[in-house]
């Protein structure tokens, strides 16, 4: 999956909801975000944070399972983004995303966009 | 955009990712070849008779010892369960150890420490792997409490939580059956302020102090 199928899919799928994700920095993850793999989340997000990117969306529709770990590193990245000025982070979400986020109890805590461009 | 495969999404992953270290054992995620120790740890009765997993219960009973298993473990997002393993002259996982019921939001989980080689106990690989599970809990989850039950016939556990500065909290009167009677189970706590006073009490390692504790405490 590399960035540039991602680039161009961007410009032919943008959808309504999506154009209001205007301006915010974009990064998909792709395979499990869990114990093992979560750490790459927080890294990206601080990298976020040190380019002076408070706004954030986190396409998580190519993940292939959640744990409490990667919702952690989620809700890290939410508070850790938020504190910023302007900060945000939104979510692009999949089945297997929505349904940990609702099981764990967390997914109001949650920005969701339905937007299908990246 | 940047497309992000997360570290270890295609790395091989047949001995699972080491999570935390401590001087004893190590913690590392689970792997699907890992269930057929679970095969063997649910069918041994003291097992079941010192710590009655609900985790070891449901692969049993529930699963059915299926390969789905591992699956549904890891997708959960409410445990997070990691395999003890021993650095020298083991051959096989300790043990399991795990956070379960978590409720990140709030900040409070639940612990199980299930040591299952007899020739384990007693060298503090279980008071260790719950004190590394306890500050994975504590750095990672974001979370402020633990808590843990404890059968009041098991001694060795309730020393091993007393260790690591869990208190006891309370009893459960008569709610544990192990087949024949019940049992009171007996339930301790710690907090993240306690638990960081662990670690700076914890900074090296210390050989093993003699036993602190002897069972519950009169209620």
């Amino acid at each position: 999956m590399g960035a540039l199928v991602i680039e161009e899919r961007q410009h032919r799928e943008w959808s309504q909801p999506a154009e209001a994700l205007v301006g915010l920095a974009r990064v998909r993850f792709a395979g499990p975000l869990t114990a093992a793999t979560a750490s790459t989340l927080r890294a990206r997000v601080r990298q976020a944070l040190v380019s002076g990117e408070a706004g954030l969306v986190v396409d998580l529709q190519a993940v292939t399972a959640l744990d409490a770990a990667g919702i952690a590193a989620l809700l890290d990245a939410r508070r850790s983004l938020r504190a910023q000025a302007g900060g945000t982070l939104v979510l692009r979400a999949n089945g297997i995303v929505c349904r940990a986020l609702k099981e764990s109890g967390t997914i109001s805590a949650f920005a969701l966009s339905s937007g299908t461009g990246m | 955009m940047n497309a992000v495969e997360p570290q270890g999404a295609s790395a091989p992953a047949e001995h699972g990712i080491v999570i935390s270290r401590g001087l004893r054992v190590y913690l590392r995620t689970m792997v699907p070849a890992d269930l057929q120790h679970f095969a063997a740890w649910v069918d041994d009765p003291f097992l079941e008779r010192m710590v009655g997993s609900e985790f070891l219960h449901s692969y049993k009973h529930v699963w059915d010892k299926a390969p789905a298993f591992y699956e549904a473990i890891l997708n959960d997002p409410t445990q997070v369960a990691l395999m003890i393993e021993a650095y020298q002259g083991w051959t096989k996982p300790v043990g399991v150890v795990r956070l379960f019921n978590i409720h990140l939001l709030e900040g409070y989980a639940f612990l199980e420490t299930i040591l299952t080689d007899m020739r384990a106990m007693k060298r503090g690989f279980g008071i260790e792997a719950g004190k590394l599970i306890s500050y994975y809990g504590v750095d990672v989850l974001g979370l402020r409490r633990l808590e843990a039950k404890v059968y009041e016939y098991n001694v060795l556990s309730m020393n091993s939580l007393r260790r690591n500065g869990f208190r006891q909290e309370g009893v459960l009167r008569q709610a544990g059956y192990d087949g024949e009677r019940y049992w009171d189970l007996v339930i301790f706590g710690i907090l993240k302020e306690e638990i960081e006073a662990v670690r700076r009490r914890d900074k090296v390692y210390l050989p093993l102090d003699p036993s602190e504790g002897n069972g519950r405490e009169p209620s």
